[in-house]
């Protein structure tokens, strides 16, 4: 069929549009409240998800983590690497890079007075720390970790379970490098809450040159330095760069390697608006297919003639799905028009949900959340709903193009 | 078989077999349809008129008997090719319906020229031509609501000339006018048949209008009862 012709119909079904102008109107009305409800839910719960990933790479995990290579695959205490501070000094020095910390870590034994648990030793550079995650933001009692002391922060669970309270000591021990077994005593100066129990329940947090003492490594030494980017998209680009100008023994990893679960869990979450979109869709389909076999039963006459003109199946059916496809484009534009402001407000100031603050909590989001508005919105919005539009002229296209045209003329 | 006829229906019997009682609408009827005629088909209601249009104009197929269009049989076409047919080779007028209420004179008649893939600048330079030709060129932006049955006519009319078919088929084109009406589009078609050649093909059972034919071909109960011509 040529372009021209279709332009020719669509000419014709935009005109058709407009006999029914109330019917049109009504059915135009309910895409445009289809696409604005979309495109503000779609954004917003974009936006929702990605601050619950980010919140909780915030947490411990960052968006960047630098490794001895093989460290990742097998995390043991004797692979460090040496020279962290220039490294970290290198990593910071790029544009899209926030913060940099390094840590020491190593599986060990806390033990109280009355009680015991396995725990994840993190040695971390007290400073730097709470430049990259929340942790100092989570006690719920006692202080953060000054620079040198021997002092531990733990989850209030660890705490209620070694039975110990802020001020008292407990004993670390881990396995060092060269064989023998570290041990320290710690004083307790922090308990913290997180919005996982199992954090709460493993990790430790003491002084990193403290870490290095207990183990026996060199003053240089790390296993990992965590980054914080602006931005968490920057993350594979920086991974790319980094990798190419760091030793071949260095392995730059981003948050997708450390935590696939996670991201397959964002993924997971941002999938479930599309069940959104197949309700909104079904609400409108209907209406739609009502709309226009009315419109197409009340013309079966002037669909005969045309017919008798000579005008083929395929035309007919194009003209019909037209007018719905029209409907569902112009609505579909009319919709992003209204919706763009209010997603612009709601951006810049975000939509306070303190009623569910809560729940909100419990997925490891703020009570205020901000839109966000990607491709892949513009892209669905644009192509479901003018899609939904033109499936539902299906049947009522169908009904028109099996008018004989003597019938249809004949029943006057 | 006449190899100068555009039209040629041999022995058509049509029998409409989807009420209660089959009717037999047509019982053995030949004819034979030349370049350049000017013909009517006249007869009381129900004797058949519209059912042998429909025939001759590939609107539909007879029960038995063959209707040769060009020579082609057309009970060897699809509905498909049929259309195209239609589309190419015949013009229609209607008693009613004819003209689509969302366009201008001037686009009903482009519509024709839209189907067969005409670009816009020629099918708007011949729309405007055939309007003018036939005297209606200030109804070109006119639509259907704004323009009196006769007007509404003569656009049809100017729509089934405008992509020069061999044959121009009309059904009771003047049966919802009034007899001066009437009788001045049966003007214009005569016209267009004597300047242009258009062949003409029609029916009606006004006596006005069909002393107008120049072949005359009187139906009854599905049978031609009589042939005259002038
Ligand atoms: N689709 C149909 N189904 C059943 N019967 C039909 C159909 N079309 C026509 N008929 C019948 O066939 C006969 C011939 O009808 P036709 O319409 O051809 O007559 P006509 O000469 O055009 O009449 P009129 O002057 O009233 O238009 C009539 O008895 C009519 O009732
Ligand atoms: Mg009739």
């Amino acid at each position: 069929m040529r372009f021209r012709s279709v332009i020719g119909l669509a000419r014709v079904a935009w005109r058709n549009l407009w006999r029914n102008r109330r019917r049109t109107l009504i059915v135009l009305s309910s895409v445009v409240v289809g696409v604005f409800v979309l495109v503000l839910f779609d954004t917003l719960n974009t936006g929702m998800v990605e601050q619950m990933l980010d919140n909780q790479l915030r947490l411990h995990i960052g968006h960047v983590q630098i490794h001895r290579r093989g460290y990742h695959a097998n995390p043991v205490v004797e692979r460090f690497f040496r020279n962290a501070d220039a490294l970290r000094q290198q990593v910071a020095a790029a544009p899209e890079v926030r913060a940099v910390a390094p840590r020491v870590l190593v599986h060990g034994l806390l033990s109280s007075a009355y009680n015991n648990g396995g725990v994840q030793l993190v040695g971390v550079a007290p400073e730097a720390e709470s430049l990259v995650t929340f942790i100092a933001e989570q006690l719920v009692a006692g202080r953060y970790l000054a620079a040198e002391d021997p002092e531990v922060l733990i989850g209030e669970r660890l705490a209620r379970k070694l039975e110990v309270r802020l001020g008292d000591r407990v004993v670390a021990m881990a396995a060092r490098p060269d064989g023998q077994i570290g041990s320290e005593v710690f004083r307790v100066v922090g308990l913290f809450r997180t919005v996982s129990a199992d954090f709460d329940r493993t990790m430790a947090f003491i002084p990193i040159d403290r870490a290095r003492a207990m183990l026996g490594l060199p003053p240089d030494a790390a296993h990992e330095l965590v980054v914080l980017l602006d931005d968490v998209r920057q993350a594979d680009a920086l991974k790319t760069r980094l990798q190419a100008g760091l030793p071949d023994t260095l392995e730059v990893l981003t948050y997708r390697d450390v935590v696939p679960l996670l991201v397959m869990q964002r993924d997971l979450y941002a999938e479930m608006m599309y069940l959104i979109y197949l309700i909104i869709g079904v609400a409108l389909i209907f209406g739609i297919i009502n709309a226009m076999l009315m419109a197409v039963m009340e013309r079966l006459p002037e669909f005969g003639v045309l017919r008798a003109l000579g005008m083929s199946e395929g035309r007919l059916f194009l003209l019909v799905s037209l007018e719905s496809l029209l409907i569902g484009l112009l609505g579909t534009a009319i919709g992003w028009a209204l919706s763009l402001p209010v997603y612009a407000y709601l951006a810049r100031y975000g939509l306070d949900l303190a009623v569910f603050s809560e729940a909100l909590a419990a997925f490891g989001v703020g009570s205020v959340i901000y839109p966000r508005l990607t491709l892949r919105i513009v892209w669905n919005a644009w192509l479901t709903i003018p899609l939904v539009a033109w499936l539902g002229a299906l049947y009522p296209a169908w009904r028109a193009l099996h008018v004989e045209p003597i019938e249809a003329m004949r029943a006057v | 078989m006449n190899p100068n006829a555009i039209v040629q229906a041999e022995q058509v019997t049509k029998i409409y077999d989807d009420g209660a009682v089959p009717v037999q609408a047509l019982r053995g009827v030949s004819l034979t349809i030349e370049p350049g005629e000017f013909t009517v088909i006249a007869g009381p209601s129900g004797s058949g008129k519209t059912t042998l249009l429909n025939l001759l104009g590939a609107l539909d197929v007879p029960t038995d008997g063959r209707v040769f269009f060009e020579g082609q049989d057309l009970a060897m076409l699809s509905r498909r090719e049929r259309a195209r047919l239609r589309l190419y080779k015949i013009g229609f007028v209607f008693q009613a319906y004819n003209l689509i209420p969302v366009l201008t004179a001037l686009e009903n008649v482009e519509f024709v020229l839209l189907l067969q893939g005409v670009p816009e600048r020629e099918r708007r330079r011949r729309a405007l031509e055939v309007l003018e030709q036939l005297g209606i060129g200030e109804l070109a932006h006119k639509r259907p609501h704004e323009m009196s049955g006769g007007q509404q006519q003569r656009v049809a009319v100017a729509r089934a000339v405008v992509s020069r078919p061999r044959l121009v088929l009309a059904d009771e084109p003047t049966a919802n006018l009034d007899s001066t009406t009437g009788v001045r589009l049966l003007d214009l078609m005569e016209q267009l048949n004597r300047e242009q050649g258009v062949t003409f093909v029609f029916s009606s059972h006004d006596p006005q209008v069909i002393e107008r034919g120049r072949r005359l071909l009187w139906l009854r109960d599905g049978r031609i009862e009589r042939e005259e011509r002038k």
